[in-house]
């Protein structure tokens, strides 16, 4: 990647987004300790931490095949859980000492049959994560949350006691705080890192020990924070969209000069934006709220658009953004007509948006480029 | 003051030359392997048909398409949409959107009255309705593109045509050939099948008029009837070939910014 941030962290960030397995994670192996993967940003990973387990968020990173995979699944199914599981075929997830999926898709729910079938890890749980987002469902997730508590504990020999789970909510949201300050740096006219770079930050969360992490994020926050950005931009983008883990795909729509300023993906801003309550008594209800209700959500959720679409216009508002680019993973059925409605919301507030369709490993580069020069004359057009 | 436009596009290269304001030269050329060689020969021949010895006489030269970034005697490259919104604009002023058909892609570009754009939608990684999807086309029914224009419109009840997908159409196309379906009846059936295809991008987009049809697919008139028909507009052909709408929009961006250069 290329870069002008000079901090031993943002490196140590690089390396983690970049591969699977990464040095911190390895470090925390050798020490005997455990790691459980989980799919999707709406898995509490703070009962992982509060079990003394290290939570590792599921990427295909690195893959360049899906060929034993697709004996699984079939090639209209959506590219991410289809690199993901080939890369877990080929050996890439050994290291894992559990794996928690959840319905987040139905694409991506598949991998746990597939999993059990196929591979030997020795903790492999499924959640079910409700559709819509009031009261009875915050009581069915408090319940699976609870399941999934009573299993960890089981299964790994731990007590999680609401102190544990406390302190690791805590945790968690001095990790988000942190995130978010990053993020507010990006306000901005010259912001001192890019929306590819701060995508690479926000992934490495998602890869390394929660208390590591925190400690280098701080770090690279005093860095950042003497630092002017010297890029020069010909416009300031959102970007809208679900699984992206690739600061590659940034890198190509900011060389040809749309700098992404902020988001509301599900490695970006909705993972951090809002935290979990602290003040309420019990954490698990805490947890089910939070990532059932009070969290940015995903078109995955029932009856919640107006609630995203005003969560895209305030982002777009506070970090005066001239356009906003949708992307979508092929084939995914959640975004497309979510794409659609953001296109005609956002009419109304004459904020220009460019709905892109990309597979997980980044291909068709020339394509990619030529929607977004397209896309930056025309926020130049409007301009002039 | 002499500017040229050339669009290097996955199929064909195109150039024009203008002269304050006027075409003075265009030519078009099947698509080498090589970018730079494409738009080096389709800009020689413009050149000559515009009565010029040479490159040197041209002020400035923009240029488009998928071949844009390897032309070295362009200054700057400008992206396809752009070009042909300014392109069909100029030769047609009363343009609001124009459904570009090319080699390997079909775009649809949302025009203002005054022919910026604002907004466009293209097909992702799929080559329905492209001239790709003809040709495949074409090679089902041994016919050549030729044949899929010289054909059609000769009256034949058209065959439905389900998939858009233009492997599985191609399967589709090889069923009715081998059940015995005539020619005509399958082309026309495949210029409705492309039809829907580009009238649910103009819907998604928004349909304005006039609408005007640009790129090598436009040429084909039984595809352009049948968008008419589902549109339910009517289609006005472009006073040039619309094939070389997107030279045309970098020949005219080429003299707007070498005269704001001054």
């Amino acid at each position: 990647m290329e870069t002008d941030i000079k901090s031993a962290a943002f490196q140590k960030f690089v390396e983690a987004t970049g591969s699977i397995m990464n040095p911190e994670v390895q470090a925390w192996k050798d020490q005997g300790r455990g790691v459980v993967g989980f799919f999707c940003s709406t898995v509490p990973e703070e009962l992982f931490t509060a079990a003394g387990l290290l939570p590792f968020r599921m990427r295909g990173t690195g893959s360049t095949s899906t060929e034993l995979s697709d004996a699984y699944f079939s090639p209209i199914n959506c590219s991410f859980p289809r690199h993901t599981f080939n890369q877990a075929l080929r050996g890439e997830y050994d290291f894992l000492d559990g794996l928690v999926c959840i319905n987040s898709c139905d694409h991506v729910r598949r991998i746990y049959d597939n999993w059990i079938r196929a591979l030997e890890t020795p903790f492999v749980q499924v959640m079910s994560l409700p559709r819509k987002v009031g009261e009875p469902q915050i009581d069915w997730y408090y319940d699976e949350l609870n399941i999934l508590r009573g299993q960890l504990e089981e299964h790994f020999g731990v007590q999680l006691t609401d102190q544990r789970i406390g302190e690791a909510i805590a945790l968690q949201n001095q990790v988000r705080g942190l995130q978010k300050q990053l993020y507010l740096l990006r306000k901005a006219d010259k912001p001192p890192i890019t929306g590819a770079e701060t995508l690479a930050v926000m992934v490495a969360g998602t890869a390394m020990p929660k208390q590591r992490y925190k400690d280098l994020l701080r770090e690279l926050l005093g860095e950042l924070s003497e630092k002017r950005g010297s890029r020069d931009y010909r416009a300031r983008l959102m970007i809208l969209g679900g699984e992206l883990d690739d600061p590659a795909y940034l890198e190509i729509i900011e060389k040809q000069g749309g700098l992404v300023v902020t988001d509301s993906s599900c490695f970006g801003s909705r993972l951090m934006w809002r935290p979990v309550d602290e003040a309420e008594p019990d954490p698990i209800r805490a947890l089910a709220r939070y990532y059932v209700r009070d969290r940015p959500s995903c078109p995955r959720m029932y009856g919640d658009q107006p609630q995203r679409i005003a969560f895209t216009r305030e982002m777009a508002r506070e970090f005066r953004v001239d356009g906003i680019i949708g992307e979508r993973l092929l084939f995914c059925d959640q975004w497309v007509v979510e794409n659609y409605m953001t296109d005609l919301d956002l009419k109304e507030d004459e904020i220009p948006f460019m709905a892109l369709d990309r597979e997980y490993v980044l291909s068709g580069e020339g394509q990619l480029r030529t929607r977004v020069q397209a896309f930056l004359e025309t926020l130049e057009a409007r301009g002039n | 003051m002499i500017v040229g436009g050339v669009d290097v596009g996955s199929a064909t290269g195109k150039a024009v030359v203008m002269k304050d304001g006027e075409i003075i030269g265009s030519h078009m050329v099947g698509a080498t392997t090589r970018p730079q060689e494409t738009a080096r020969l389709v800009m020689e021949a413009a050149i000559h048909q515009a009565g010029l010895s040479s490159i040197d006489h041209l002020d400035n030269i923009i240029c488009t398409g998928y071949g844009r970034l390897k032309v070295p005697f362009a200054e700057e490259n400008v992206s396809e949409i752009s070009c042909h919104a300014r392109g069909a604009h100029w030769l047609a002023p009363t343009t609001r959107t124009v459904v570009d058909i090319g080699g390997q892609d079909c775009k649809v570009i949302s025009l203002s009255d005054k022919g910026t754009v604002l907004n466009f939608a293209m097909n992702d990684r799929c080559a329905a309705g492209t001239g790709r999807f003809f040709e495949a086309m074409a090679r089902a029914l041994c016919c050549g593109l030729e044949g899929i224009s010289a054909l059609e419109n000769q009256g034949e009840e058209p065959c439905v045509i389900s998939n858009q997908c233009s492997v599985f159409a191609e399967s589709e196309v090889v069923t009715l050939v081998n059940e015995g379906t005539e020619l005509p009846s399958i082309i026309a059936g495949i210029n409705i099948s492309v039809a829907s295809r580009l009238n649910s991008m103009v819907r998604r987009v928004g349909l304005v008029e006039d609408l005007v049809l640009t790129g090598g697919c436009s040429k084909n008139e039984g595809l352009v009837r049948a968008l008419a028909a589902k549109l339910d507009i009517t289609i006005e052909k472009l006073p040039v070939d619309p094939q070389i709408a997107g030279a045309v929009g970098a020949a005219l961006i080429a003299a707007e910014k070498a005269g704001a250069r001054g």
